[in-house]
């Protein structure tokens, strides 16, 4: 798996993007989110990356799930807890109440699928794929030089900058500075007070790497630039995106036949295990 | 080929009013080996940009006068079609390089230039053996030392056969070991394939050997551009502006000879077998930055130090390491190694060793930034695997290598008021505090200027200054010589000297300038491989030299000068320079 094309890889994600928007049923998005899990331990990844894709997963999950419980705006809607209620002073009387919703921890379970299967997939990309193919993979995308060159650069630096912010957070505890305080406007100014010495730094790198690029021929308009290496697609990628296109067709037109049963625009009795599958399962 | 002709050149950026570069004129010939030198902030690297057409073509800003390399003018062509003709490279190999892979690095320029893949192939391996690091083509260039990395950066020069070379600092980052492996290539690039050389920088000791002329500039002009063999007569020019230089011509010029050797073999010979032309006064800042007179002299400096006093005794603990092993999580090498010593009042403690060897993980264990693997570390009697560094803060300071990580307010002032805030003293005592500190770094001046639009040398000063600012027992630097000329950096040591002495506070700072710590430091830890090998005084460790050359380091040249001649080891010093080209 960590071998395919980056085109390969970017048609993957574009498909699962359909994907997920097509699908409502948690099964099927289940079954995604599953099968992006399997690229995933393809790789495989390394405890720093299953560590971070769990921290991000946990916190997108409980984000959305969390956010749409409570404001879950659809109906019906049925209460299964009152964080405050509507009788409380001020808050309570302004809000008419604040509950948990079960439609809306439902939808935002399903949400959080959605959510979670794109992430996986994206680290998937990011972690199997060199910068330096990915530049060839969008350049032949035709997406203009300097805009890749530009986004997988910026790629490059991200540990980095991770790395500097940490500096800067520890530099300033040591001077007996501590971010959580009572006092919010303290707080704030903190941060943004540590986000001058990461920016200041970054355009400085962002100057001396331009010089670096420039120094060595560097030009917006690559017309003339060769490459060293050339991209070949293999027989696996070929077979993963003819599957995932079958897929993805599929999911079309069973969701198009469905539709249009649906709302009684067209009907044939041979087809009601599509229109079965299609509600249950898609 | 490989001839550069500068005429009345000026230039401004595009953000100031006064010019960095004030009419220079100058010419290169053929095959020279030029040392550009001289204070921070002069217009060294501004000048090297204008020879390979990065100003004014990436710039911007208002130039004048002209530069023509091979008889072309450079403004006139543009960057893509110079850079095959002057090759520049930077003094941070980290900033520099972007790819993951050796081949990649390399391969990016000449895949600009739209070159066949049959000829980028052959031209990376050419450019890797040129830098010896033929083998190395498919290496990750994030595990490579910071000596290796510069070389590949080297190559990626080299790669698009360039018949100038222009170097930036290229020798700031890296450990002894390191500056004389890629100077040896340098030196080879322009003898043997005839490549011209331009390398600004500080280290004239290790430069100088090998150039065949030297440029001394100031404040945007070329105050002096004399042969190797006449450069150095007049050294109080050099004195004058703050500028280093070679140790040999130094004390040769102390000892009263008018001749000026740069290598050991020349300085030995001259002293051996001529007797001094005349007996000149030495003056006193010449004799304490030769290195021929401790630092314990310059006590009578006048430079302030804080009135707040709370005095470690001299003999009580500082800080305790006991058996310190080490290693980052999801490694398999340890990179400190059982290591084992104590820390008192009073001390200036130079770490020192080769790139890699564990300093600076050494350095974040006294302020309980990592935490020992095995063994302990107390400091100021705290266990650091049971506190959080903040229950260090104001007790311990650190200056990281990248000093503008830690500047973070709007103005100098702000920036070194901001501890003592946090730390919520008076207003009263913050401003006299405040003023105090200003003082001490000479930075009342600047008090009201934005700390990151400061000088590198500024911004540093104020960076200490910053974390001095809460009167810490213990200051920990890491790489104070970074990018920083001899004379701010006297200033800076200079001030801290003074400082531990009067109050028995303690310095720490982790270096590969061995003159800087035979200067400054009353004790040396010499780590090799994660091992400390050596703990002890500056002049026992500099006097062993297979010590030393297991840590890659080099002794003062004059130290090496007063060894038996037998003793001493090959090294780039022991080749006669070019002459007047």
């Amino acid at each position: 798996m960590t071998k395919l094309h980056p085109h390969t890889k970017i048609l993957l994600l574009a498909i699962v993007s359909c994907l997920v928007i097509l699908l409502d049923s948690p099964i099927a998005l289940l079954v995604c989110f599953l099968v992006s899990l399997c690229f995933q331990a393809s790789i495989p990844p390394s405890w720093r990356q299953i560590r971070l894709l769990i921290l991000f997963v946990g916190l997108g999950t409980w984000g959305l799930i969390y956010s749409q419980g409570i404001f879950y705006n659809q109906f019906p809607r049925t209460v299964i807890f009152t964080l405050i209620h509507k009788d409380v002073p001020v808050i309570g009387e302004l809000t008419g109440g604040i509950h948990l919703y079960r439609e809306g921890l439902f939808h935002g379970a399903v949400q959080s699928l959605r959510f979670n299967t794109m992430l996986t997939i994206s680290c998937f990309i990011i972690w199997t794929t060199q910068p330096r193919d990915l530049l060839l993979a969008l350049v032949k995308l035709r997406v203009p030089y300097s805009l890749a060159f530009m986004v997988t650069t910026g790629l490059r630096y991200i540990p980095l900058i991770g790395s500097e912010a940490q500096t800067v957070i520890r530099s300033q505890r040591l001077r007996g500075f501590r971010y959580l305080r009572l006092n919010l406007f303290h707080t704030i100014s903190g941060i943004l007070n540590s986000l001058r010495p990461i920016l200041t730094n970054n355009i400085r790198r962002a100057t001396h790497l331009s010089e670096a690029v420039e120094s060595r021929a560097f030009s917006p308009d690559a017309t003339h630039r060769t490459s060293l290496r050339e991209l070949k697609t293999r027989q696996g990628d070929v077979i993963l995106i003819t599957l995932s296109l079958i897929c993805l067709l599929g999911v079309i037109g069973l969701k198009g036949v469905y539709f249009l049963y649906a709302n009684g625009l067209y009907y044939a009795s041979w087809l009601r295990g599509a229109y079965t599958f299609a509600r249950e399962v898609l | 080929m490989g001839s550069i002709e500068i005429e009345n050149l000026h230039f401004t950026y595009p953000s100031r009013n006064t010019p960095t570069l004030r009419g220079i004129d100058a010419r290169v010939n053929p095959k020279a080996f030029i040392l550009l030198t001289g204070p921070t902030g002069c217009g060294k690297s501004t000048l090297l940009r204008t020879l390979n057409g990065l100003i004014p073509h990436a710039s911007g800003g208002k130039l004048t006068g002209n530069v023509r390399v091979n008889g072309t003018g450079v403004s006139e062509q543009p960057i893509a079609v110079t850079c095959q003709q002057v090759g520049l490279l930077f003094q941070n190999p980290e900033e520099q390089l972007f790819c993951i892979i050796v081949e990649d690095e390399i391969a990016f320029g000449l895949e600009n230039l739209g070159l066949s893949s049959h000829e980028i192939d052959r031209r990376i391996d050419s450019a890797l053996a040129q830098v010896g690091l033929a083998g190395f083509r498919n290496r990750q260039i994030a595990a490579l030392s910071s000596g290796q990395k510069q070389r590949v950066a080297l190559a990626c020069v080299c790669a698009m056969q360039p018949q100038i070379l222009l170097l930036d600092e290229p020798t700031s980052y890296l450990d002894p070991q390191a500056t004389h492996d890629i100077l040896k290539i340098i030196r080879e690039l322009n003898r043997k394939l005839g490549i011209t050389v331009i390398v600004a920088g500080h280290q004239v000791n290790e430069i100088a050997p090998l150039c065949s002329r030297v440029w001394l500039m100031n404040d945007g002009k070329l105050v002096s551009n004399l042969p190797i063999d006449q450069a150095f007569t007049d050294l109080e020019r050099y004195s004058q502006l703050g500028v280093q230089v070679p140790e040999l011509a130094q004390v040769a010029e102390q000892l009263g000879y008018s001749e000026r050797p740069l290598t050991l073999n020349h300085a030995a010979q001259l002293f051996v077998n001529s007797t001094p032309d005349s007996t000149q006064p030495r003056s006193h800042r010449d004799k304490l930055s030769s290195g021929l007179i401790s630092s314990n002299a310059s006590s009578t400096d006048p430079t302030p130090v804080p009135t707040q006093t709370t005095p470690s005794n001299p003999d009580s603990i500082l800080a305790e390491v006991q058996n310190l092993s080490f290693r980052y999580p999801q490694t398999s090498v340890d990179v400190l190694k059982n290591i084992s010593f104590q820390i008192k009042g009073g001390e200036v403690i130079a770490i020192m060793g080769a790139n890699g060897s564990g300093k600076t993980t050494l350095l974040l264990h006294l302020i309980a930034l990592l935490r020992p693997s095995e063994g302990q570390v107390f400091v100021k009697d705290q266990d650091t695997r049971r506190c959080k560094p903040r229950h260090l803060a104001g007790q311990v300071g650190i200056v990281f290598q990248n000093p503008d990580l830690l500047l973070q307010a709007s103005t100098v002032s702000e920036e070194v008021a901001f501890g003592p805030k946090n730390f919520r003293l008076s207003r009263q005592e913050v401003e006299e505090r405040l003023e105090e500190i200003l003082l001490m770094f000479d930075l009342e001046i600047l008090k009201a200027e934005a700390p990151y639009a400061l000088s590198r040398g500024q911004r540093q000063r104020t960076a200490v200054a910053a974390s001095f600012s809460l009167y810490p027992d213990l200051l920990l630097l890491d790489e104070p010589t970074t990018g920083q000329d001899y004379y701010h950096l006297q200033q800076l040591m200079q001030m801290l000297n003074n400082t531990t002495k009067a109050q028995n506070r303690t310095v720490i700072f982790c270096t590969h300038d061995a003159r800087l710590t035979l200067e400054y430091a009353s004790r040396v830890l010499l780590l090799h491989r994660g091992e400390l090998i050596f703990d002890g005084t500056p002049d026992t460790a500099f006097a062993n030299p297979e010590r030393l050359e297991q840590a890659s380091l080099v002794p003062p040249l004059t130290m090496q000068l007063q060894r038996p001649q037998n003793d001493k080891t090959s090294s780039s010093h022991e080749n006669p320079p070019p002459r007047n080209r």
